[in-house]
Formats: C-alpha cells, sequence, structure tokens
C-alpha cells in the first residue's frame, strides 16, 4: 500500500511506468525499484530458497542479499530490490517448479530432509552407480539460480571504459561524501562511486550506481556501474563502504516478512510504502529502535519492541503458514505479526579492504571485526573503521535462540545452525573448513550476512572466541558481477592483409591461421592445387613474417643464430633456413636472401613471426653485435605466382630479365612489377617454377589485380591455405608446428644438410651434437597408402600387431598424383625407402609405404626450369 | 648498400594504385574518426636530434622514433637521415587514425592520455598514440586497420546511442 507523498522520496509521482511479471502488468513509479513496485502491488513471496525452495520474501532492500533474485528481460539473478524500473521490462521469477506461490519442488524442504544433510552430494546418489547420469541430470535441472538462454546471444551491450583519479572513494554515505568535499576542496580530482543512488556532489564526480568489486595493484579498481565497466587507475582510494546490517539467528528467522531494519525503513522512505498492518522489532542496537519509529510514523501497530540489550530473550522462534510469518513467539508469549524486524548489529563492510591487505581483527567490546594495518595509498573512513560503531550487544556474541524449526545462518545457500553443527561434528572445525564443506557463505550474499552469524556460532560450538575463530579470506568480486560486463566488447584483434577485401569479392572462404585471417580456398582446393600444376595460379603470402636485419655483424649474428651457413652467401642469393631453440629444437623456418654485405632479408612462419622478432632482439641485446633489426612484416605484402606458365604472365608485368640464366632458382632481385617497387624471390614452396613478390602493402589489391589480369589468358587461378597444403606436401616440405613439435630436430626431420656442425658455434649445436653421437630415434618420413584411404592428421602409425610406434603429422589426397599421401614419424628402423608401417583408419588398419624422397618431381625440375 | 626501394610505397609509378588499409573500413564512419595513413612515416634508430626539419619527431625510446612527415616528401626525408642515423621507410607498415574525443580513447585504451605521446595496447594492439588538443592520432600496424577501425567505430556508436 502507498503512503501519501513524503519529502525525501525517491518517486517521480507524476511518471508512471509499467513492466510485467507472469505476463501481468505491474504499475511503478520513476524511482522504483523492481522490488519496490512489486511489493506495493502486493507481492510478498519473491524467490524460492536454493536448496529447500522455501518462499523468501524482502530481506534488507539494499541488494545485499538473495531473497529478491529474479530474471529482468532475459538477465538472470537481479536483485529486483535495487534495480531500477524501466518501462516494458519482462519480470520472472526463477528457481521454481510452478509459480512462486505454488512451488512443487517445496517438498525437497518438507521431505527431503533425511537426504539433503550438510555435504549430501558427497554421500546420497551416489549408489547404484549406474544411475549417476540419471541424478546427475535432476540435480542440474533443480540446481543452480537462474537460466540463460543459450541461443540468445548477446543479449546485453557492456563497454568497458578505463578512468583515472587522483582520489577515489568508496561509498557515499556521510563520511564518504565528507572525504571526497574534503579532497575537492584541496584542489584534487575526486571521484565517488556507490552502490545505490547517492545525489551529486559539488566539485566530485559522482557514479551512481556504482559497485567497486575489488583493489588490485597500481590502485586499479573496477567499478561496475551496470552497463559500463569503470576500470578505474587511482592515486589514493578511499574506502567508506560502512556497515551492513546483520539478522538474528533463530527458527523461522527466513520466513516471508523477517526483514531487516534498512530494508523497512528504505520502502517506507524512499518508495512510500506501508510495509504491514502489524510489526514487532527484536533489536540489538538502535537501528531496531529507528525502525520502529518509522513503523509507527507510517501507520503501522507496532506490537513490540523488544531490546536485546536490556533483556535477553531465551527463545525467539518466528512461526508462519505456507512460509509466510503470521505471529513471533518471545520466550513462550505468542504475538501476532505480518511484519518482523531483526537487527542483530552492524559489521563493517571490510572486504575491500582485507582483499588489499589489511588486518582484520575482531573487537570484543563492541562485538565488530575492524580492519587494521590498511596499506599505503589506502584510507578507511567512517564506519567501516569502526568509527561511531557502539556495542551491539552487552555480551560479545548473542546466542541464536532456542526453538523448533529451521534456522538459518546463510540464507542464501540454506544452511542452518544445524548443518554447522553437524560439520563440526564431522571435524570441519575451522571456519575455513566450514564454508568449503557447508558453503556458508559461498552464495550470493558471499558472506555479507552470514559471516560473521557463522563466525559466532563456531565460537559458541568450540568454545572459543570469535578472535580465534577469525575471518574467511576475502576474495574479489566484492559482489556478484556479470561475465558480460567483465568481458566487455568482443574485441579479438584479426590481422588481414591489404588483399583480403579481394579474396573475399573472389569467393574466398576465409580461415583463421593464428590471428591472421586467411582464404582456406576459392570454392575448390583440388581444383586449385590442380591449375598450378597445370598452368599458374597465385597465393597471397603477405602473412608471413619477414625482417630486415642490417648491419656490419649481420652476416656473423645469423651464423649464430641458425644452424644453417649464411656467411658465405653471396648479394641477391637465398637460402632456406630452420631456426633452432637454444635446446636445438626446430622453432621455425623461412628464407633468408643476402641483399648486400651487410643487409639480409628474413622471412618466417606466418604464426612464428613475433616470436622470432623477440628471439632475434634477445640475442642481439645479449651478443651487443652491430645489428638492427627491423619487423617489416606488415610493411609488405606478398604473393606468389607458381607453375609452368609463371614466367608467361610475370612477362607483362616487369622488365627484367626472366630467363632462367637470369633470374636462377633462389636468386632475388629488385625490379618493379606493374609500377610497383618490388624484390622477386625466386623461390617456390609448391614445386612447380614460382616468383615470389615483395613489395608495399598498400598496392596489394593493385599488383594482384595485375597478375590476374595478366594471366587471364593462361587460366590463372587464385589459391588459397588448403590447395597449397597439398601441393607442399607432395614436395613434403615441412609445416613448423604440424609436422614438427617441441622435440623435433633438423636430424631427425630429416634435413641434415641444414645443420652445418662444423661452424664453431651457433644456437643449440651442442644439442644436435648429442643427437648426432646417441643417433637417430624418430624419423619423419613421407608415406603413401596402398589402398588410396586418407588417414586423419593425427592418426597413428601401428607396429605388427598392435603396438603404436608413431603418427601421421600430415595427410592429404593428392589429385594430380591420385595417391593419398602424407608425412609420418617413425622408429628409425622403419624409416627405409620401402618399408611399410600400419596406420589407424576408421577403426581399422590400413598399410603405408615409406617414402623419403618427394612424391612430386623428387628432382626439382620444374623448380629449377 | 642496398635502398631497400621495396619498402617504399613512395617510390611507385603514378599508375599504381594505392589503397589505404582504412579506406574500406572507414566507409561510413563518423567525421570525429578519419583516416591519417597518407602519412610518411620513418623510424630512425641511433642518437637522436632535438627536432627534424621536414618532419615531427616522435620520441619512442632514448634511442628509436619515428618521424612523421608529407608521405610525398618520405623519400628525400629517408635519405637526408640515413646520413647519421639508422633510417627504415616504415610507411607502409603504419596505418594512422584520427580520433576526437577523450571519451573515444577512454573505451579503447589505458594509456594516460594526459601523459602522451606514448606507446601502448589499444585493445590488444600495440599502437603510438599522440595527442593534439582533443585529437587523438594512434599509429599502428596496418594489418590490424580493419580491427581497429571496427573498434573505434564501435565505442563512438556506445557513447552516442
Amino acid at each position: 500500500m502507498r503512503l501519501p507523498a513524503r519529502p525525501g522520496e525517491r518517486l517521480d509521482r507524476n511518471r508512471e511506468v509499467t513492466f510485467s511479471l507472469y505476463g501481468k502488468p505491474v504499475r511503478a513509479f520513476e524511482g522504483d525499484t523492481f522490488g519496490s513496485a512489486l511489493y506495493a502491488s502486493g507481492q510478498r513471496i519473491f524467490s524460492r530458497s536454493f536448496k529447500y525452495h522455501r518462499p523468501r520474501g524482502l530481506l534488507c532492500c539494499s541488494g545485499s542479499c538473495a531473497n529478491c533474485m529474479m530474471t529482468v528481460d532475459g538477465v538472470p539473478n537481479v536483485r529486483i530490490c535495487a534495480e531500477p524500473v524501466r518501462e516494458g521490462a519482462v519480470v520472472r521469477p526463477q528457481n521454481v517448479w510452478g509459480s512462486l506461490e505454488h512451488d512443487v519442488l517445496v517438498a525437497t524442504d518438507k521431505l527431503a530432509g533425511p537426504f539433503t544433510p550438510v555435504g549430501f552430494y558427497y554421500r546420497t546418489m551416489i549408489r547404484p552407480r549406474w544411475a549417476w547420469p540419471l541424478y546427475e541430470k535432476f540435480l542440474r535441472n533443480v540446481a543452480g539460480l537462474g537460466k540463460l538462454d543459450k541461443q540468445a546471444g548477446r543479449a546485453n551491450r557492456y563497454d568497458i571504459e578505463h578512468r583515472r583519479a587522483e582520489v577515489l572513494v568508496v561509498g557515499g554515505g556521510r563520511a564518504g561524501r565528507e572525504a571526497a568535499r574534503k579532497h575537492a576542496a584541496a584542489g584534487r580530482q575526486v571521484v565517488l562511486v556507490d552502490e545505490g543512488f547517492v545525489d551529486p556532489l559539488e566539485g566530485v564526480d559522482v557514479i551512481s550506481p556504482g559497485r567497486a568489486l575489488g583493489i588490485w595493484e597500481g590502485g586499479l579498481v573496477p567499478v561496475d556501474a551496470g552497463r559500463v565497466l569503470y576500470r578505474f587507475r587511482a592515486g589514493k582510494i578511499v574506502v567508506a563502504t560502512g556497515t551492513i546490517e546483520q539478522p538474528l539467528v533463530f527458527p523461522g528467522n527466513d520466513l516471508v516478512g523477517v526483514m531487516l531494519p534498512d530494508g523497512v525503513r528504505r520502502l517506507i522512505e524512499d518508495w512510500g510504502i506501508k510495509p504491514a498492518e502489524q510489526a514487532v522489532v527484536v533489536t540489538v542496537d538502535e537501528a531496531g529502535r529507528e525502525a520502529a519509529a518509522a513503523l509507527e510514523e507510517a501507520g503501522v501497530q507496532l506490537n513490540g519492541v523488544y531490546d536485546l540489550r536490556r533483556e535477553r530473550a531465551r527463545e525467539i522462534v518466528a512461526r508462519g503458514r505456507g512460509g509466510v510469518l503470521r505471529s513471533v513467539e518471545i520466550d513462550g508469549r505468542k504475538i501476532s505479526c505480518d511484519l518482523l524486524v531483526m537487527s542483530g548489529g552492524r559489521q563493517p563492510a571490510y572486504s575491500l579492504l582485507a582483499q588489499v591487505g589489511a588486518r582484520i581483527e575482531y573487537d570484543p567490546e563492541r562485538g565488530v571485526f575492524i580492519p587494521t594495518d590498511i596499506p599505503d595509498g589506502i584510507e578507511a573512513v567512517g564506519s567501516v573503521a569502526g568509527e561511531g560503531l557502539d556495542g551491539a550487544v552487552p555480551a560479545a556474541s548473542y546466542n541464536g535462540a532456542s526453538g523448533k524449526g529451521k534456522c538459518f545462518v546463510c540464507v542464501c545457500e540454506d544452511v542452518t545452525d544445524k548443518d554447522l553443527k553437524r560439520a563440526i561434528g564431522e571435524g570441519f572445525d575451522s571456519i575455513e573448513l566450514a564454508k568449503r564443506y557447508t558453503t556458508v557463505t559461498m552464495g550470493p550474499c558471499q558472506g555479507r550476512l552470514c559471516h560473521v552469524p557463522s563466525i559466532r556460532l563456531y565460537a559458541r560450538e568450540n568454545e572459543k572466541d570469535e578472535a580465534t575463530i577469525g575471518t574467511t579470506t576475502a576474495r574479489p568480486p566484492w559482489a556478484p558481477v556479470t561475465l558480460g560486463l567483465l568481458a566487455g566488447r568482443p574485441h579479438e584483434p584479426a590481422q588481414r592483409t591489404s588483399i583480403h577485401h579481394r579474396h573475399k569479392e573472389l569467393g574466398a572462404r576465409m580461415m583463421w591461421t593464428g590471428t591472421w585471417r586467411r582464404p582456406h580456398s576459392y570454392g575448390d582446393p583440388e581444383g586449385e592445387a590442380k591449375s598450378v600444376h597445370d598452368s599458374v595460379g597465385v597465393i597471397d603470402v603477405s602473412t608471413l613474417g619477414k625482417m630486415i636485419v642490417r648491419g656490419s655483424d649481420a652476416a656473423e649474428f645469423l651464423e649464430r643464430l641458425y644452424p644453417n651457413r649464411f656467411g658465405d652467401m653471396k648479394p641477391m642469393r637465398i637460402r632456406y633456413g630452420v631456426l633452432n631453440s637454444d635446446a636445438g629444437r626446430i622453432m621455425d623456418d623461412g628464407t633468408i636472401a643476402r641483399l648486400d654485405d651487410e643487409t639480409f632479408y628474413v622471412t618466417t612462419t606466418s604464426t612464428g613471426a613475433g616470436a622470432v622478432l623477440e628471439w632475434f632482439e634477445w640475442w642481439n641485446a645479449v651478443w651487443g653485435m652491430d645489428v638492427e633489426i627491423v619487423n617489416v612484416t606488415g610493411a609488405l605484402a606478398a604473393v606468389n605466382v607458381a607453375g609452368p606458365r609463371a614466367r608467361a604472365v610475370m612477362r607483362s608485368l616487369t622488365g627484367i630479365d626472366l630467363s632462367n640464366e637470369g633470374l636462377s632458382y633462389l636468386d632475388a632481385r629488385d625490379a618493379q612489377v606493374a609500377g610497383v617497387p618490388s624484390l622477386i624471390l625466386r623461390i617456390g614452396f609448391v614445386g612447380e617454377l614460382g616468383y615470389e613478390l615483395h613489395f608495399p602493402s598498400p598496392y596489394g589489391e593493385h599488383v594482384w589485380n595485375a597478375i590476374l589480369q595478366a594471366g587471364e589468358d593462361f587460366g590463372i587461378r587464385p589459391f588459397g591455405l588448403e590447395p597449397q597444403r597439398i601441393l607442399r606436401l607432395e614436395k613434403m616440405h615441412i609445416l613448423i608446428g604440424q609436422d614438427t613439435d617441441s622435440e623435433s630436430n633438423v636430424l631427425e626431420a630429416n634435413m641434415p644438410w641444414i645443420a652445418k656442425l662444423d661452424k664453431d658455434d651457433f644456437v643449440g649445436k651442442w644439442s644436435l651434437e648429442h643427437v648426432q653421437e646417441r643417433g637417430l630415434q624418430d624419423l619423419l618420413v613421407g608415406f603413401e597408402m596402398e589402398d588410396g584411404k586418407v588417414p586423419l592428421e593425427g592418426a597413428q602409425v601401428v607396429l605388427e600387431g598392435t603396438r603404436p610406434i608413431g603418427r601421421i603429422t600430415s595427410s592429404r589426397w593428392s589429385p594430380e598424383l591420385r595417391k593419398a599421401i602424407g608425412m609420418a614419424w617413425v622408429p628409425a628402423e622403419v624409416a627405409e625407402e620401402g618399408k611399410s608401417f600400419l596406420v589407424t583408419v576408421d577403426g581399422g588398419f590400413e598399410r603405408a609405404t615409406v617414402r623419403l624422397r618427394p612424391f612430386f618431381d623428387p628432382e626439382g625440375e620444374r623448380l629449377r626450369s | 648498400m642496398s635502398d631497400l626501394a621495396f619498402l617504399s610505397p613512395g617510390r611507385a609509378s603514378a599508375e599504381a594504385m594505392w589503397r589505404s588499409p582504412l579506406e574500406r573500413a572507414l566507409q561510413g564512419a563518423p567525421p570525429a574518426v578519419s583516416d591519417l595513413s597518407l602519412t610518411g612515416k620513418v623510424e630512425i634508430r641511433g642518437k637522436l636530434p632535438k627536432s627534424v626539419k621536414g618532419g615531427e619527431l616522435v620520441r619512442i625510446t632514448p634511442n628509436r622514433g619515428l618521424v612523421l612527415c608529407d608521405f610525398t616528401k618520405t623519400v628525400e626525408l629517408l635519405e637526408k637521415l640515413s646520413k647519421d642515423l639508422f633510417a627504415i621507410d616504415v610507411s607502409a607498415s603504419l596505418a594512422g587514425l584520427s580520433v576526437r574525443g577523450e571519451a573515444v580513447m577512454r573505451r579503447i585504451t589505458d594509456l594516460d592520455l594526459d601523459a602522451l605521446p606514448a606507446a601502448g595496447a589499444v585493445s590488444h594492439v600495440q599502437a603510438i598514440v599522440t595527442r593534439d588538443g582533443d585529437s587523438f592520432a594512434l599509429w599502428f600496424a596496418q594489418e590490424y586497420s580493419d580491427y581497429l577501425a571496427e573498434v573505434v567505430i564501435d565505442a563512438h556508436k556506445g557513447l552516442h546511442r
């Protein structure tokens, strides 16, 4: 029922908002929360508890507990007591089978008690074992809070914003505002955040609602502001998070109609709602008395105010029907009421300070945990630091009153005092063990309402004090936060070549190679591969890593890094190089072209570019040589024109001598190609005559188009990665990371000619010498399948019988050779031309024959033509 | 010594069609976001001068700098700088994006916008960021052009819904 308008209320009664629950419209005012509006409309049951499905009503009205969690516009677990209304919102209950008023699963509360003691999932439903999948399916359907629509995709937009603040004040209550004012007056740039709604403050940037999630190194404080995550870097952090009201522990303390004082006060003062007809107040501090005064003013009949500081009750029992409060019995006296206000005192909200390293100490005089030894750069002000907190009870800990019925310590997780006592009896006698075994404090409130009551119970049962029991470790986030907010926008860096859009226009199917987008094929991988053999094809290889290595020590630098020899290379010649780690394992491969005495042009694999650059720079720093290394990967586009008609195509694009004598295999040349300055490398990866053109990337499309035009008469086709993989396999060219792994070395990868062990030294030499000494064990070989079936990459090589002895690294059907071919690691004794082995294929075994020379053009005549 | 001509887009013939890596990505972009890629860029290493005539020097490290200049003057400037320093034409390496508005920048980087120029991550991509009033210039590896343009336009959209 709404009270007349009152000063200070948060409502704008001139602006109505309508949303729906169960599809039925609910009227609200701007300034309402969904929770307050539903309460004003008469709704009293807001959720069903996690395990027992007991009805739950509003408790705190501050977003701390889980009692009002509902799904709003598809987003589950929204604390509607703190969520502002919005027009047209669709609100649905969650965790119910049926409705909030009639939930079938309340049978768990009535009947399943013996089957669901604390830690029951370690003990029940494990026999018979065959039934476990049924139990699991059932439990998964009834457990959890809220449901996600898996098909919904990204329903909301979440942004992350990086901010800086000289002073960040967390908490907009009296102490926080005072601190913010003081710092702003001193000329500092101040930001104040509060998880609720606070008024603006002159000279201070106020973010409300804004919930600080934690404090990390470097003054990093992420603030959840709903759809924006503000990542603050603050010079100074002032924590003014105040205190949290605590419940009392007694039978029936979870009934609908049992509330905390601030919750009641907010209903009356913020949202103009008369919360009940008849109320009883049981309190250990002034907050309860203040709530009693507010209730009287709102016209609620007060049937009793019990101040436990003056008179300790032996027995408090709340009674209800259907989970809704009807009366409370105090020391045998039954009092009718539909609202019971319980105040168990206030505890400093110290979690942010604990996370950042403050010590939490118990003050027995006041019955509170206070943060001390706060690190530099952080300040605690107000009641979180213990200011203004009176002693709540004469004795340090208030005993939860006895009586029949469930007595909840943790309403979020449905953990009762009996559960905690049982845990102690089973040996889980520390608060950390209690948390893990019973899940107390692990629910949505994260201990706000249950941490101290659980500590008090443990102290009592173990006959120790709260200081000895201590607290559990505080960890971020301070409050639940959606994964969507933490993720922010879906930023997935993708690298694209300057020819990317042309590939898409030509119908390429794109794929990821590391963070590059590359054409898998243009729709016909086998046809594209065949076209390279029959006439000419062109492939975009701009993704290759590219580096300029220049300096008087450049040759020596490369000699030390690679097992190959480079010092004797003539200018404008190219060599294939395999880079080793310092353990002698294959790291990467590529080509090295010598441009002049002091300049080399090095290429790497597409996904290895970053690592190779780092490797080069690391060793340059170690050796201190006269070498400059420049990453030009993105500066240059690169395309490879390959096939028997490649020379004919190139003749119309450049004026240099392209004859076999003018530009031989492994030669490099500077030239203008289609009017663009280029470096032409006569190399190939696909077994045919090939020219690899490297030129400034802004001319990528221009050169690509010029090549396609020049090759039109020869039936030129672009080809992608898949046909390239077929072609390179025909030549037995390895793919680093596919045909090799972190243990592979050049000797066993069948490239002994790479390693010049007569060099003085090179990175990883010691390891290759060791391999040579101990003998080769497993070798990389080619194979062809006798029956034409293509084994899966990763399939096992099997000894006659059943023992696996190796694996397939690459396999394809070759349209040119009309054979299934591949590469595999096999033991040295099998690695001989013509020997055979078995391969797992489709659940059976097929025979393969070892080949040690390239399948296609083993003499390399076409390559060198 | 090789003049590394194949690195210099400025040496192409007039008929060759230069295409900015941002051209397509910025189609339909708000006026607050524009393309700076057609800028000459020369990386220099060694004992850096105080300033460079004909260019704007951005110091990246004590021994490494980026000189921004008129695209048509790049080759000339490169030759001049090569006399005393290690200099290399990186015009084609880097794309340049102009972003107006601190609010947009705050959505894409946690660099201190009051302490520019600086190098650091912009939405997971390493960039050099400079500032002129409320306008920011981002210089980054050109292969991330489509991605970063999309990020910036999206951030702008998020602020102007």
